[in-house]
């Protein structure tokens, strides 16, 4: 730890920080654009600069520097001593975000950033009010350079985050500087568009309304939408997320710091991947089937329903045989609650892996790295909770089974009852099961989407999607991370883990903490979850 | 005054100075003989000793320069900066298109002291003469084994290699140009880690000027002590100086820093004094970005010191471009504002904007919609930006902001008066088709 003084207050810091950094951790708003954590440090916005003590040249003597220094570029050591609350400083601050809009449009009534733009937060905070130009304004284009996002280039304050990004990060190189001087434009390269898996980062990374997503643009104000902390369940990999909603819709995902999991960045195929959620085809009630009768139970009903029919079955069947599908896109909690709920009716019961998605292979990036270089990964494994789901069934012993292999007893007849779940995404029947799913005398389907399972259900319940859930991802290192409800599910339908917490006789309003709690009594792994790091509130 | 013996320039004017074999005959590549038969320290020592400030504009001892490179490196490089893209400066064009085996045997002698391994040479775009000339001299100097293996059969080996650059101004800036040399955009790096540490490829590397390796064999040769002795003692040596502009004789003269920018103008064997009927309004005594001086502040001495009484930046590149009379100040102010907000990199906010509001303010003055405002957010603009008070990471915007400043604050009268003299409808007019 380093000891700093920072505008005449001391602030204990960690070594090899930034001044910028150490300032931002206890609370100071320092006004910063080119500075983020993540990336090399450019230090040419200049709107971090303060004062520095240091000694005189020649009497030695401590005195503050005639020079205004940058806090993103100054490490912290023992003893310094610098100063924001200075005259000089603010005075710098207000010159330098008159430069910014000298240029700038002023459009903000329509531009998408508008609410979380740092430029007009600065310019409020520490601008000016009026500009003194009386001149015209440097007009530059908006530029449409990749299939997903827009370059509003009047808008850009050329702090270069997002050239910097497609070198360091996804070592992709798309963007570069163009031009000289006040005419300097972010740009892509001809023929060579905007378009690597990390893309959607630059728009993140921009700290006002140059880089803008195309999916979100003009959807929704920023101020109306509600941030709730999740897990991405894309891969294996499960990275720290906020899922941005209003009306509960879901408008956009964004990265949350996580230096355990994902730094500050996320993939395209997680950001963009929460389609489904807003699907008309989700089943969205539960459905009872008798013969050809079909009816649709009320909820405070259903956990005595799945309970007399699993018992029934087991009493009146003599070897009788259960076997239960856990997803790897289920929340720990969830499968714990159904592997109890099963194991007490049927103590012998077969607990199946349901099957894990795999594409393609690992992408490291930047490309071709190794070691500490790699600056982050998508794994090839498309579900969340893999790991989670094995913890569970090794935690719960007994029988278990691949997926393949259970579709071959099951097509063998050699189950007389059992329960799916499904929650993938995508179609995830690969192989057809019509004739496995048929020789069930008693046969629950828990998924999202219609498919052969479905349809030959006696009992169809509807599953959640993860943001309309709680409960936790373990991701492919184990750690367990949990995930917050941010939406309603679909009209009719109930979260996953409420119903399955009251059909395995819990009463009350399921959380997955209080789940957690029961299930580290047997399984310590669930003592721990690992949240992503609070980050202080003037960093961006 | 005594005449100045030329030094730099000795071989200017004789036929064919650009051959080895007459470079040799003139006592030529002695220097590096003798040098390669000393140590690396003791050139230093000779160089620190000599007082060789750098001819590039900032004025730093090269000797002291050198002293930074850390002591267990293993390979070194050295940077010969021959962009001089300073407007009205030639000096280093002069030397190298007259004699450009001098900065070859100077580039080696001071590769040598700092055990460079290699030695790029960067050029200017525009510089396509000197390109042919400079490197018809280095495959000259590569077959009578001057450059590559064993120099001159000692142990010491050196390449040399022209880099040309691709027409920025701010690559002169020494790590604007190392950026160049790696191919990158040429804008300056942030420092530290300063190139002597960590510079060309992210190795120790020393960048000195053309001029300044041009006297270091007039150093070895003839020692720190002769060097130092000559020009004042905080502006030592010999030092080339150019004049253009309506004057008799423009041209690159060689002097002593003792001389005065009035000497320069005026003295027959230099500026020759205004053409006839020309009358002096003012001049850019060091390059543009380092300040106006008024007609009345002619006695300034052309050395690292004085100038900075006139309000000056400081020597820069010691090329003063001379403008008459009927040269409107408007047209001086918005040319100077033209060049830098065009060559400022964009890295920097400050330099980035405020060269650019500064052009369009200089723009409209001159197109007569000034207002007596301007002025004053011209002044307020030229405070807001440069290194100097820690600003920027290079200091271009220190040279934009000097000229600009030193127009408005000399000439006010004069640009007050312009703007009181235009029509006002005219000017509103003119303010509205700018908008």
């Amino acid at each position: 730890m380093a000891k700093i003084i920072i505008d005449n207050q001391e602030v204990e810091c960690q070594e090899g920080i930034t001044v910028l950094q150490a300032a931002s951790k206890a609370g100071w708003d320092v006004p910063h654009y080119c500075f983020h954590p993540g990336l090399s440090i450019a230090a040419s916005c200049r709107l971090c600069l303060m004062e520095q003590k240091m000694p005189h040249p020649q009497t030695r003597e401590m005195g503050w520097s005639p020079k205004l220094m940058p806090a993103c570029q100054t490490p912290v050591r023992d003893g310094l001593e610098v100063r924001f609350a200075s005259d000089k400083v603010k005075q710098n601050r207000a010159n330098c975000l008159e430069f910014y809009l000298l240029d700038h449009p002023l459009d903000c009534p329509v531009c998408d950033q508008a609410g979380e733009c740092h430029l007009q937060d600065y310019s409020q905070r520490f601008g000016n009010a009026e500009s003194r130009m009386v001149d015209q304004k440097h007009v530059t284009p908006k530029k449409d350079i990749g299939p997903k996002t827009l370059l509003y280039t009047d808008r850009c304050v050329l702090c270069t985050r997002c050239v910097r990004f497609t070198q360091e990060i996804s070592g992709t190189n798309e963007l570069c500087l163009t031009n000289r001087g006040s005419k300097n434009e972010i740009d892509v390269f001809p023929g060579r568009p905007l378009d690597n898996p990390l893309q959607g980062n630059v728009v993140d990374l921009c700290p006002v309304g140059c880089l803008l997503d195309k999916s979100f643009l003009f959807k929704r104000r920023v101020w109306e939408l509600k941030g709730t902390p999740s897990t991405c369940p894309g891969c294996a990999m499960g990275c720290s997320i906020r899922v941005d909603q209003a009306d509960e819709h879901v408008y956009r995902l964004k990265p949350r710091y996580n230096p355990k999991v994902n730094d500050w960045w996320m993939c395209d195929e997680g950001r963009f991947g929460f389609e489904y959620v807003h699907d008309d085809k989700r089943i969205a009630a539960p459905v009872v089937r008798r013969g050809k009768d079909k009816t649709t139970p009320e909820w405070q009903d259903l956990p005595g329903i799945l309970k007399t029919r699993f018992e029934t079955h087991v009493r009146e069947h003599e070897g009788a045989s259960v076997a239960v599908v856990l997803s790897p896109f289920m929340a720990c909690e969830e499968a714990w609650l159904l592997i109890r709920f099963i194991r007490d009716i049927a103590p012998s019961a077969v607990l199946v892996m349901g099957p894990v998605p795999v594409e393609g292979e690992d992408q490291q990036f930047p490309a071709g790295a190794t070691g500490d270089a790699v600056k982050f990964t998508i794994l090839k494994e498309k579900c969340p909770n893999k790991r989670g789901i094995e913890m569970l069934l090794e935690a719960a012993g007994g029988e278990t089974l691949a997926f393949d292999a259970f579709v071959e007893k099951a097509t063998a007849g050699e189950f007389s009852a059992g329960w799916v779940v499904g929650g993938y995404p995508k179609a995830w029947v690969e192989k057809p099961v019509g004739k496995a799913a048929a020789k069930f005398e008693l046969l629950v389907a828990q998924d999202m989407f219609e498919n052969e399972f479905t349809a030959a259900a006696d009992i169809v319940l509807p599953a959640c999607a993860w943001v309309e859930r709680d409960g936790s991802f373990a991701n492919h290192a184990g750690l367990i991370q949990p995930f917050a409800r941010s939406i309603e599910p679909p009209a009719g339908a109930m979260r996953d883990g409420q119903y399955l917490f009251e059909t395995a006789g819990f009463e009350g309003i399921y959380s997955g903490e209080r789940v957690r709690e029961l299930m580290a009594a047997t399984i310590p792994a669930f003592n721990e979850v690992c949240e992503a790091p609070p980050v202080p509130a003037h960093t961006h | 005054m005594a005449k100045f013996e030329p030094i730099l320039l000795k071989n200017r004017g004789v036929v064919n100075s650009t051959a080895l074999k007459v470079y040799e005959s003139r006592g030529g590549y002695q220097a590096l003989r003798k040098a390669l038969k000393m140590t690396p320290e003791t050139i230093t020592e000779e160089v620190k000793k000599a007082n060789l400030r750098g001819r590039g504009g900032a004025g730093f001892p090269a000797g002291v320069k050198w002293g930074f490179l850390p002591k267990d490196r293993t390979r070194t490089l050295l940077c010969v900066n021959g962009d001089e893209s300073e407007p009205p400066t030639f000096c280093n064009r002069v030397l190298m298109e007259n004699d450009p085996h001098q900065l070859i045997e100077g580039t080696i002698i001071s590769a040598f002291a700092t055990q460079a391994q290699v030695a790029y040479i960067y050029l200017r775009v525009e510089f396509h003469e000197v390109f042919h000339i400079v490197q018809k001299a280095i495959d000259e100097a590569y077959a009578a084994g001057i450059l590559g293996k064993n120099i001159l059969g000692s142990d010491y080996s050196l390449d040399c290699y022209i880099h040309r650059g691709a027409g920025a101004y701010v690559c002169g800036e020494e790590t604007g140009l190392i950026e160049s040399i790696e191919g990158k955009r040429g804008q300056p790096r942030i420092k530290p880690p300063f190139p002597a540490i960590e510079g060309l490829f992210r190795l120790p590397t020393v960048v000195n000027n053309v001029e300044t390796l041009s006297c270091v064999p007039h150093i070895i040769e003839r020692g720190g002590d002769w060097f130092s002795s000559i020009g004042p003692e905080h502006s030592t040596g010999p030092k080339l100086f150019s004049i253009s502009g309506p004057v008799k004789n423009p041209g690159c003269y060689e002097a002593a820093m003792d001389i005065t920018m009035r000497d320069l103008l005026e003295r027959e064997d230099m500026g020759g004094g205004m053409l006839p009927g020309k009358k002096l309004k003012g001049v850019l005594p060091g390059g543009i970005s380092m300040g106006v001086l008024t007609a009345d502040e002619l006695d300034m001495k052309m050395d690292f010191a004085d100038p900075a009484k006139y309000g000056l930046l400081g020597l820069g590149t010691a090329a003063a471009v001379v403008f008459d009379e009927s040269t409107d100040i408007r047209a001086v102010l918005r040319n100077v504002a033209r060049f830098y907000a065009s060559e400022s990199c964009g890295q920097c906010t400050q330099c980035r904007e405020g060269t650019a509001w500064m052009n369009k303010m200089a723009t409209r003055i001159e197109s007569g919609a000034g207002r007596n405002e301007d002025l004053d957010i011209l002044l307020e603009t030229a405070r807001n930006m440069g290194m100097m008070p820690g600003l920027s990471i290079c200091g271009l915007p220190d040279g934009a902001t000097f000229p600009i400043e030193t127009i408005v604050k000399k000439y006010r009268g004069e640009l007050e008066a312009a703007i009181a003299a235009q029509s006002a409808e005219a000017a509103e007019q003119i303010l509205q088709t700018m908008n």
